[in-house]
């Protein structure tokens, strides 16, 4: 009787601590992967970077919106706080920020219609434990681990529109604070 | 032989352990809910998408199937793959969408195949938005049909060639706060009426 019962208390033993294991480390190899497929494609950390506009032959991740731009700038804190900079837009728009579990730590309206829009966005982000200044109109980010991304999502269902936020990158910032 | 026996069950369990944790994970097949579900008429959410309250398995199956995923307050997912009959959608049947005021300030229904992916076609006509209701006669009434071919009735169109077995994406960005709280109550889920399938499905 003890040999069967032994079999199965370490079955599920196996079981429990595998399962948990594998569904706990999914996340963070999922966005390691996309970071690797990143820089791997060129782009280059602390830069944004314009995603071309989205069809079926340029997608990168799962899915993507062909109804908004997006740009991206890959964080890595390690070195100290980032600072990014995004203007706004006039119509539906976001900055967001998701760390190295995938979480989305913060996300910032980019929505010029909105009373309260601050014409530019301005963000800090940083790892526990390092010393940022307060200052106003700044949101700060604090992460677990240093690795994160920045995404920039702007409404622009047509090609116009997609130049009109392309032309934005070159004055958004995303860099060492 | 406790030892063999011991060890037998260890692997046999973390054998087990490992594929259940990639099927609910969707890394095999469409993967698991558990917990934080929302459904409306057949269109499922989940409201712990993309923070930090999401469970094991939701958190996982987000980062295969919707990685960059933004919270509630900022924007809601919901996905469909049946038709209002309880079918399958895909891509040998045409279909019509049809919905009302979406309690948000901008949305779009987006078609993807079974991976997750937009259909490898160049219709370019990959989804229905906000701004196609207001051009074709306003948001508080509006259609789509969804097909391989071209819709012949001069409504909008969402093409699902090379769609294969597909499912509809419906996003609310920065939903309304009653929706959130009583998404059932609120939204007027979109129909989906098959219209007919081809001979050759």
């Amino acid at each position: 009787m003890r040999l069967p019962f032994i079999g199965l208390a370490t079955f599920v033993i196996g079981f429990v601590a595998a399962h948990f294991i594998v569904l706990n480390a999914l996340p963070d190899y999922i966005m390691s992967k996309a970071r690797e497929r990143m820089t791997g494609s060129g782009i280059a950390v602390h830069a944004w970077q314009m995603s071309p506009r989205v069809t079926p032959e340029t997608q990168t991740i799962v899915r993507p919106s062909p109804d908004l731009a997006y740009a991206i700038c890959i964080i890595d804190v390690s070195g100290g706080p980032v600072s990014l900079t995004v203007p706004t837009w006039p119509e539906y728009g976001s900055l967001s920020i998701f760390d190295a579990s995938t979480d989305n730590v913060y996300a910032g309206s980019l929505d010029a219609r909105l009373p309260d829009a601050p014409g530019v966005r301005r963000i800090v982000v940083a790892l526990e434990g390092q010393a940022v200044e307060p200052a106003e109109g700044v949101d700060v980010v604090v992460l677990a681990k240093p690795e994160a991304l920045a995404l920039i999502r702007r409404l622009a269902p047509s090609q116009g529109l997609y130049d009109a936020a392309a032309a934005l990158v070159p004055v958004s910032t995303c860099g060492p604070a | 032989m406790k030892i063999g026996s011991a060890l037998v069950g260890l692997f046999l369990g973390a054998l087990l352990g490992f594929g259940s944790a990639l099927a609910a994970a969707g890394i095999v097949g469409p993967g698991a809910r558990f917990s934080g579900a929302v459904d409306v008429s057949g269109w499922a959410s989940d409201w712990t998408i993309g923070s930090k309250a999401a469970n094991p398995w939701t958190r996982a199956r987000v980062a295969r199937h919707g990685l960059l995923a933004l919270t509630k307050e900022e924007a809601v997912y919901f996905t469909r793959n049946t038709d209002d009959a309880g079918d399958r959608l895909r891509e040998g049947c045409d279909y019509r969408i049809k919905g009302e005021v979406m309690p948000a300030q901008w949305w779009s229904i987006t078609l993807y195949n079974s991976e997750s992916y937009l259909p490898d076609n160049t219709d370019n006509a990959l989804s229905y938005d906000l701004t196609d209701a207001a051009s074709a006669g306003g948001p508080a009434s509006w259609l789509f049909d969804v097909s391989a071919n071209p819709s012949a009735s001069g409504s909008g169109w969402v093409s699902s060639r090379a769609g294969g077995n597909f499912d509809l994406t419906l996003r609310l960005y920065k939903p309304d706060a009653d929706f959130i709280a009583d998404p059932e109550r609120v939204l007027q889920a979109p129909s989906i009426e098959k219209l007919g399938c081809g001979e050759a499905n």
